[in-house]
């Protein structure tokens, strides 16, 4: 199995992608319950920084409230949906 | 070390450790001080005073022997005198040094209590102590917003107070940062961004141009919640309206820091230079100490940040999610599919269509409506019929 690196955990980059959406805490927090997140916001932070780790289903909404930020801002839903899909990208940039 | 540094470290010995004596003296109590007040001993001079203003309608607060005040003891202060007032009762301050005077002056707590003076004031406010001031406020440490600051005093004070608290902020900031040519602080009320303290004229109409254009380091700031730096408008292109009102009033560098009351953005503190790269890294972090004391401020004083506007996104994000739980039902039972199979395949709509996920939820509710009209005008034509 590859290694990853500390800084490279898709947990930590959940979190980098936050920061660089410019979104606080609360505001991403607001956005995945409107989404349907069942988390409160402790829950979610622990989980963008990788002291939860999130059901597939939370992945999903955590990583879809992102990529609407991102989209506002002109980007195209950089953020992984799924720990596989994150993992395929990571091969697909490493090829 | 510097001398201002040494100077400061012999203020510190002079007055010693920090310490509250109660006394009584023809039926007030007497409240004296000494030593410093700061982040660290600011509640418990905020529980005693909470305290003493539950039993006593007169009370004196003795600061001859305090040595200094920075803005956690001043947003204390500030919160209990607006208290004091609204109770009816009578909070006197004996003895406050010049510098003291001068912040209970500019931020308006002077206005709410009564002074009282038994010796000359200590000092002369001047330039040297402005920078007395800023070394005080920035500490030995590097300064941390507490992340609950909010809830340790949270007693509000009165908007006039905590105007005069950030103008003391924004004063202090024009002073001491460097290429600082005036400063202003910008905050969010009724959905609305206002400048509520500005060193200037020019600066108010800077933050003016703001926002008149909707844009500018300063409407970046207080809406996404981090710094924005343009350090030379010549070469500025993020925002094409403001830039050249910017130039137009002489402005070549901006700084602009976020306030930020329980982790979200309520305004911005912003610092204005005529000279492009005016402001190096320090400036930057003498910035952010800043922005950190007017957010403790507002944070201090219970700044509502549950305001209308963030009370509409809250209902607009519950009408959102019952949307996407109706699509989510639609879809199951169109598909006989599982919840989470349903909201994937809602997510990838939304992705695929690069539409927001509330509005393909929408067509899919909408479509349901489609097939019920279709549905009761087949009916009425088979019963006509």
């Amino acid at each position: 199995m590859a290694e990853i690196s500390a800084t490279e955990r898709p947990a930590d980059l959940l979190d980098r992608y936050r920061l660089n959406a410019g979104l606080s805490h609360g505001d991403l927090w607001l956005r995945y319950f409107e989404l349907g997140g069942m988390d409160d916001a402790l829950e979610l932070e622990a989980i963008l920084c990788g002291a939860l780790r999130p059901s597939a289903h939370d992945r999903e909404v955590i990583a879809h409230a992102l990529n609407e930020r991102f989209v506002e801002l002109g980007g195209n839903h950089p953020v992984p949906y799924s720990e596989s899909d994150a993992g395929r990208r990571r091969e697909e940039r490493e090829r | 070390m510097s001398r201002r540094g040494a100077e400061l470290t012999t203020a510190k010995d002079r007055f010693g450790e920090f310490a509250i004596t109660v006394g009584f003296e023809n039926a007030r109590a007497v409240l004296a001080i000494r030593g410093e007040v700061d982040r660290v001993n600011a509640p418990e001079l905020g529980a005693i005073l909470d305290a003493v203003i539950e039993r006593h309608r007169s009370v004196v607060l003795d600061l001859a022997e305090l040595g200094f005040m920075n803005g956690w003891g001043l947003g204390v202060l500030a919160a209990r005198a607006s208290r004091f007032r609204r109770a009816g009762g009578t909070l006197t301050i004996r003895s406050p040094s010049a510098v003291v005077l001068r912040l209970l002056d500019i931020t308006g707590v002077a206005e709410v209590v009564l002074l009282e003076n038994s010796d000359p004031p200590r000092r002369h406010l001047g330039a040297e102590q402005s920078s007395e001031i800023a070394e005080a406020l920035l500490g030995s440490e590097p300064y941390q917003l507490p992340p609950h600051a909010g809830k340790i005093t949270a007693i509000p004070a009165d908007t006039d107070v905590v105007d005069g608290a950030l103008r003391l902020v924004v004063a202090l900031a024009r002073a001491t940062v460097g290429g600082a040519d005036g400063a202003s602080v910008s905050l969010r009320r009724h959905g609305h961004l206002a400048t509520v303290a500005a060193s200037d004229q020019t600066i108010a109409d800077m933050d003016a141009s703001q926002y008149a254009t909707g844009e500018g380091p300063c409407v970046d700031a207080s809406v996404n919640g981090r710094w924005f730096h343009a350090e030379s408008l010549d070469t500025e292109t993020r925002w094409p309206a403001f830039t050249p009102r910017a130039q137009a009033l002489g402005i070549n560098a901006i700084l602009s820091s976020p306030l930020l009351v329980e982790d979200r953005p309520v305004g911005a503190i912003n610092i204005y230079s005529r000279t492009a790269m005016a402001f190096a890294p320090k400036d930057q972090e003498l910035a952010s100490v800043f922005a950190a004391e007017a957010s403790l401020i507002l944070a201090s004083a219970g700044v509502d940040v549950t305001d209308e506007q963030l009370s509409s996104r809250r209902n607009e994000a519950l009408a959102t999610r019952r949307v996407i739980a109706q699509a989510e039902g639609v879809i199951m039972e169109r598909a006989g599919v599982e919840a989470d199979d349903a909201y994937s395949m809602l997510c990838d709509y939304s992705r695929t269509s690069n539409r927001p996920f509330r509005e393909r939820a929408e067509d899919v509710v909408a479509s349901t409506q489609r097939l019920r009209l279709g549905a009761e005008s087949e009916v009425r034509q088979s019963h006509c019929g």
